[in-house]
């Protein structure tokens, strides 16, 4: 522990030392991404900041104060990105099912017991809806798992 | 720094590896809460409680190409064939496909094994070679029902190569080869039937074009014949009618004529040979005689006295 703590003594740990190391870890982070050590650094920058506005916290106190920071900094993060989701060109990709919503397709064969199959491009699915004979236009209002519900288009 | 410090730092650090996840797009994980599947994650970025929440499984989104291995199969008419394939297939419920079912891809191609030997069992090698399209479809309904309980959809399922074994080939081809053999026989039968008849059509047709020319001839002969009897019959008819008119003594002169040049030609024949001939002098005289009358008769009608002008005779 003497040995410890005269190791640390060494280090002067302003806020330019806070600084470099978040610095260093945004960089650890652009090399090898993985979102955690962005957390760290951004916690990092938060304690240089904090050490400019109250200096000479003793070196224990900035120890936890960081590990704080670094815990908040994460759900903080999280909350940003709820209330302004990642944008996507394409919210559809990957959910085979949600792409088909709002389609109409034609009943090859009726559909009994709420239950039948309608050709989708090239494969087959299986929907869930009123009865209804062959040859009925349905149009597709939602997918639960691997069955569409349909609906009967009206005219 | 105290060891406490360091210990929050290491908690801190441990907390943020732990907890916050981001889920690359064409991945969905699901996550357990103390061993119970509580929800999935979608691409993005997200928190899980460190040690009481656990990444369960790390599941692909994307659609997925299996290649079904070759195998043996037995058609309704007892051929071997090897087949293989692929499957495509698409995970469309992630926590179902990580639970519901251990070894996905695995079971997914003892089933669609199982069900290619299945449907081949119950189609002809023929049938089996023709109606690829058909099997296919057959397939990817069994297939799609039975794995729709593991979250997944199997879109499509192609058999990709049939081979039969190879004698089986052989004979395949052999058969064609007889089949298109037959077909050449029968084709230049054909034609040399063809042929001959058009041949014999226009033999036919030649004698009886010939038989039409000597028929035509023959009426034109006959004709001619008829018309020169008909001549011979006027002139006879003429000659009579002259000689009965006018006095028949006439032809004698004729005929004498005749007698003397026929006479006249045995004479200078070049043939060495002498000819003896019954010469009647008395009827070449009498020929002669004959024309005396004829003088007579000229005589008569010229109101002359004599039938042989004398010369020297003086005009009365």
């Amino acid at each position: 522990m003497e040995h410890f703590a005269s190791v640390t003594e060494l280090l002067v740990m302003d806020h330019w030392t806070w600084a470099i190391i978040a610095v260093a870890l945004v960089s650890i982070e652009i090399l090898a991404p993985g979102i955690a050590f962005l957390w760290l650094g951004l916690a990092a920058g938060a304690m240089a900041l904090l050490l400019i506005v109250i200096p000479g916290l003793s070196l224990g106190l900035q120890g936890v104060i960081y590990a704080v920071l670094a815990v908040v900094s994460v759900f903080l993060g999280r909350k940003i990105l709820r209330r302004n989701p990642i944008a996507t060109e394409d919210s559809l990709l990957n959910r085979r099912g949600a792409q088909y919503v709002g389609r109409v397709f034609t009943l090859e064969n009726p559909l009994i017991n709420g239950r039948g199959k309608i050709r989708v491009d090239d494969t087959t699915w299986v929907v869930e809806g009123p009865d209804l004979p062959a040859g009925t236009h349905v149009r597709v209002t939602a997918v639960e798992h691997v069955i569409l519900r349909v609906e009967r288009v009206e005219g | 720094m105290g060891p406490f410090a360091v210990a929050m730092i290491v908690l801190a650090v441990i907390i943020i590896f732990m907890g916050a996840k981001v889920v690359p797009q064409g991945f969905e994980y699901t996550v357990q809460r103390m061993g119970r599947y509580t929800m999935t994650l979608r691409p993005g970025f997200h928190i899980i409680i460190p040690v009481i929440d656990v990444i369960g499984a790390k599941i692909n989104m994307q659609e997925q190409v299996l290649a079904i291995p070759s195998q043996e199969a037995i058609t309704r008419d007892n051929a071997m064939v090897r087949v293989d394939g692929v499957v495509f297939y698409q995970v469309l419920d992630a926590a179902k496909a990580a639970y519901e079912v251990r070894q996905l891809e695995h079971a997914i191609l003892q089933l669609t094994m199982t069900n290619i030997r299945t449907v081949m069992g119950g189609m002809d090698l023929d049938e089996l070679l023709s109606q690829r399209d058909r099997i296919n479809a057959k397939l990817l309904n069994v297939v799609d029902d039975a794995t729709a309980p593991w979250g997944i959809k199997v879109t499509r399922i192609e058999i990709k190569d049939m081979q039969p074994p190879t004698d089986l080939i052989d004979s395949m081809a052999r058969q064609m080869k007889a089949e298109r053999e037959k077909r050449a026989n029968i084709l230049e039968a054909e034609g040399v039937r063809q042929a001959e008849i058009l041949k014999a059509e226009g033999e036919k047709q030649a004698a009886i074009l010939a038989a039409e020319g000597r028929r035509e001839a023959a009426f034109r002969d006959a004709e001619a014949r008829e018309r020169s009897a008909e001549a011979e019959a006027r002139a006879t008819d003429m000659v009579s009618t002259a000689i009965s008119a006018g006095n028949p003594l006439a032809i004698n002169y004729f005929i004498a004529q005749k007698y003397v040049t026929a006479l006249e030609s045995f004479a200078r024949s070049p043939s060495q040979k002498l000819v003896f001939m019954p010469l009647e002098a008395s009827s070449v005289i009498g020929s002669i005689g004959g024309i005396q009358e004829l003088w007579k008769g000229l005589g008569d009608a010229g109101a002359s006295g004599s039938g042989i002008p004398s010369a020297g005779r003086p005009r009365s």
